[in-house]
C-alpha cells in the first residue's frame, strides 16, 4: 500500500511538474519547422524565392534589356493580406527584395516609405552638409516595373483535421505604360490534423 | 456497477490528509476567483472599464482559467480605447481556446471525481465567435482593415466550425453583419452581400425582426451589384424602402453594446444519504432568468435596433453542455458517496470531516465570459452632413464629425462615454 502511495503521489508530482518546464534550442534559419499549419516563415523564403526566380528567367527581362540597354528598375508594391491569417507581408516582401537585388539582375529601387526618410535627410544634407559630400536633389533612379500581389486562403475543415491552401499571385507592371509583363503564382496546400488530446 | 474514485482513495492516511488540503485550497482558489470575476462583471454596470480593468489586472486567475481571464480583460481592454493590447491579451485568449478544444483526461477525471472547476475554461461557443468579433472591431478602430477582414474569415471557419455540430449554436448574426460593413468598406461587394444574407438567414431563424439597417444593406448591396432578380426580390420583400441612390452620400455604421449579459449563478441542493450516513451535495450552474436590456440608442435620424441577444446565446451554449454536466455531477455524487461509506466504515469521525470536504467542494462550474454585452444593436444612417449627434449615451449628447464622401463605421456602448469612429474616404 504504501508503494503504491508513493507512487501515485510520483505521478501526480510529475505530471504538474511538465507544464512548468522551458527549454530552448538555437536551430538553422533555414530549417523548416512546421507548428500549427499556418503560414511561417518557410514559406515566406521558399515563396518568395521560386516567385522570384520564375519572374527572372521570363523573356520580358531579355526584352527589355536589349531596348534599353540597361537592367530594369524594380520596385515592390503593395502585397495584400487576404488570407485568413495575420501575415506579416513585410517579411515576404523583404524576402522578395532580397531575392531580386541579389540576382544581380536589375536594379532596386527604395520603397515609398523609405524614399520620403531619404528625401528627409537629402533636405538636411543640402542645408547642414559641406558642398563636397552633399547628395544633390533631382537624381532619383526611376523605377521602370512595379510588383505588386497578393495572398489568399481556402481552408476546409473537418472534425480535427483541416487543409489549407495558399495562394499567392504576383504580377509585374510596367509603370510606363501599365502593361503587366509577367504574372505569377505559387500554391501550398497543407494537411493539419490537431490532436483529439492533450495533457 | 463500476465507480471512478478520486485518486485520494488510494492513498494512505497522511498522503490522503495533504492531498485533501492541496485539494480544497486549490479549489477555494478557484471559487474565489469566480466570486470575484462576477463581482467585478456587475460592477461594469457602474464603474467605468478602465477602473473595472484595473481590479481584474490585480486578480491572479489559475492556469485553468486564464481563456476567461483573457478574454474579459481584452474587452475591457477595447472598451477603453486601448485596442493594441486587446488585439495582444484577446490573441493569448483565443490561443488558449484553440488549444483546450483538445479533450484532457486528466482535468475530466478531475471533473468527474472532485470537482467540475477542475477542468480548463476552454470558452462556450459564443465566446468562440464573439472573439473574433472584437479582435475585428479592435483592428478596425486601429486602422489596420486588413486585420479586421482576416478576425471576420476566421470568425466564418468557426461558425462552420460549429455549424457541424448544431444548426444554430455559436451561428452570431453579429460576426456576419461585421463582416458585411468590413467587406463593404473594402468595396468587396460581392462578399458583402453574402455576408448580409447570413446575418438575415440567423436572425430570422432567431425569430428577431430584421433590423432596418440590414435590409438597406440587402438592398444596397444587390442593386450596387447589379443582382437585378434579387435587388427585385428585395423591393418586394422591404415595400417601404426607397430605391438606392447611386449618388455618394456620407455613410454611418452604428453598432450599439447595450448593458453587460448575465452571469451564471449556482443552484445548489444539499441531501442527507437515505441512511443519513452522509450528505450529499448538488450543484448545478444556471442562468437567472432572462432580462431584456434593449434600450434602442435614437440617433440624428435612426434608432439602433437588435441583431444579437448574447443572453440568448449563452443560454443556448450551457443548455447544450447541460447533459454532461448532470453526467459528471452524478458521477462526482456517487464516486464522493463511495469514498465516504468506506471511510466511515473504519472511522466515523474522519468520514464526518471528509464528508465536510466533499460538501465544500462541490460546486458549480460558474465560468463563463461575464463581461460581454447584453446585447448588440445595429443602425445605418446614409447623410450629406458632416456632423452627427448621438442623442441618448448615459444622457449626454455627444457631437461626431464626419468628412464628406465618407465610410463611418461607430462603436457606442452605454458602459462609457467612449464612441470609437473608423473613418475611411
Amino acid at each position: 500500500m504504501k508503494i503504491q502511495t508513493n507512487l501515485w503521489f510520483a505521478l501526480v508530482v510529475t505530471f504538474m511538474m511538465t507544464g512548468c518546464s522551458t527549454s530552448v534550442e538555437r536551430i538553422d534559419a533555414q530549417e523548416q519547422i512546421d507548428l500549427s499549419g499556418a503560414w511561417n516563415d518557410t514559406d515566406s523564403q521558399l515563396v518568395a524565392r521560386e516567385m522570384i526566380d520564375d519572374s527572372l528567367s521570363r523573356p520580358w527581362i531579355v526584352r527589355f534589356v536589349s531596348e534599353t540597354a540597361k537592367d530594369p528598375a524594380l520596385i515592390i508594391g503593395s502585397v495584400k493580406n487576404l488570407s485568413h491569417e495575420h501575415i506579416n507581408t513585410n517579411t515576404f516582401v523583404a524576402n522578395m527584395e532580397r531575392e531580386l537585388i541579389n540576382s544581380g539582375q536589375v536594379q532596386f529601387v527604395a520603397s515609398a516609405v523609405a524614399r520620403q526618410e531619404i528625401r528627409a535627410e537629402r533636405g538636411d544634407q543640402g542645408l547642414n552638409a559641406t558642398a563636397g559630400t552633399r547628395n544633390a536633389a533631382r537624381q532619383e533612379y526611376g523605377a521602370d516595373f512595379m510588383m505588386q500581389g497578393q495572398i489568399n486562403t481556402i481552408i476546409d475543415i473537418e472534425g480535427k483535421t483541416q487543409v489549407r491552401y495558399y495562394q499567392v499571385n504576383l504580377e509585374l507592371i510596367s509603370i510606363k505604360d501599365n502593361r503587366k509583363v509577367w504574372v505569377g503564382e505559387k500554391r501550398i496546400k497543407k494537411l493539419v490534423r490537431n490532436s483529439q488530446l492533450r495533457q | 456497477m463500476p465507480v471512478l474514485y478520486p485518486p485520494v482513495l488510494f492513498l494512505g492516511n497522511r498522503m490522503h490528509k495533504i492531498l485533501l488540503l492541496i485539494v480544497i485550497t486549490l479549489l477555494s482558489g478557484c471559487t474565489a476567483y469566480q466570486r470575484d470575476s462576477n463581482r467585478l462583471a456587475t460592477a461594469l454596470n457602474t464603474q467605468s472599464p478602465e477602473i473595472v480593468l484595473a481590479q481584474l489586472q490585480d486578480s491572479k486567475p489559475q492556469a485553468r482559467d486564464n481563456a476567461q481571464f483573457h478574454l474579459n480583460r481584452g474587452f475591457l481592454e477595447f472598451l477603453s480605447g486601448d485596442f493594441d493590447s486587446a488585439i495582444a491579451t484577446l490573441f493569448l485568449a483565443k490561443k488558449e481556446m484553440s488549444v483546450l478544444e483538445a479533450i484532457s483526461i486528466s482535468e475530466n477525471v478531475g471533473a468527474g471525481t472532485l470537482s467540475e472547476t477542475l477542468r480548463s475554461y476552454s470558452g462556450y461557443p459564443t465566446d468562440r465567435v464573439m472573439v473574433h468579433n472584437i479582435l475585428a472591431l479592435s483592428y478596425l478602430f486601429n486602422n489596420n482593415i486588413e486585420g479586421a477582414r482576416v478576425e471576420i474569415l476566421q470568425a466564418d471557419l468557426a461558425m462552420k466550425k460549429l455549424a457541424e455540430k448544431n444548426a444554430l449554436n455559436g451561428q452570431l448574426a453579429s460576426a456576419h453583419l461585421i463582416a458585411g460593413i468590413v467587406y463593404e468598406l473594402l468595396n468587396e461587394q460581392s462578399n458583402a452581400l453574402i455576408s448580409y444574407r447570413f446575418a438575415q438567414d440567423i436572425i430570422t431563424q432567431r425569430d428577431l425582426p430584421l433590423p432596418l439597417g440590414l435590409k438597406q444593406a440587402l438592398l444596397r448591396m444587390s442593386f450596387k451589384l447589379g443582382a437585378e432578380q434579387q435587388f427585385v426580390d428585395y423591393q418586394r420583400r422591404f415595400p417601404d424602402l426607397p430605391k438606392p441612390s447611386q449618388k455618394t452620400e456620407n455613410q454611418v455604421f452604428v453598432l450599439y453594446f447595450d448593458a453587460v449579459v448575465s452571469h451564471k449563478v449556482e443552484k445548489t441542493v444539499v441531501l442527507p444519504s437515505r441512511n443519513f450516513a452522509q450528505l450529499i451535495r448538488i450543484s448545478m450552474p444556471s442562468y437567472p432568468l432572462e432580462q431584456q436590456h434593449v434600450r434602442p440608442l435614437s440617433e440624428q435620424q435612426v434608432s439602433t435596433e437588435m441583431v444579437e441577444n448574447i443572453e440568448v446565446l449563452v443560454r443556448e451554449d450551457l443548455a447544450l453542455e447541460y447533459p454532461s454536466i448532470l453526467l459528471l455531477t452524478t458521477t462526482r455524487a456517487l464516486a464522493k458517496y463511495e469514498l465516504l461509506r468506506r471511510v466511515n466504515e473504519k472511522d466515523n469521525l474522519a468520514g464526518l470531516l471528509l464528508n465536510l470536504v466533499t460538501v465544500a467542494t462541490e460546486r458549480a462550474d460558474l465560468r463563463s465570459w461575464n463581461m460581454l454585452p447584453s446585447n448588440i444593436q445595429f443602425g445605418y444612417l446614409e447623410t450629406t452632413e458632416n456632423e452627427i449627434q448621438i442623442d441618448e449615451l448615459n444622457d449626454r449628447p455627444q457631437k461626431i464629425d464626419i468628412l464628406n464622401g465618407s465610410q463611418n463605421m461607430l462603436l457606442i456602448n452605454n458602459l462609457s462615454d467612449h464612441i470609437f469612429h473608423y473613418q475611411q474616404l
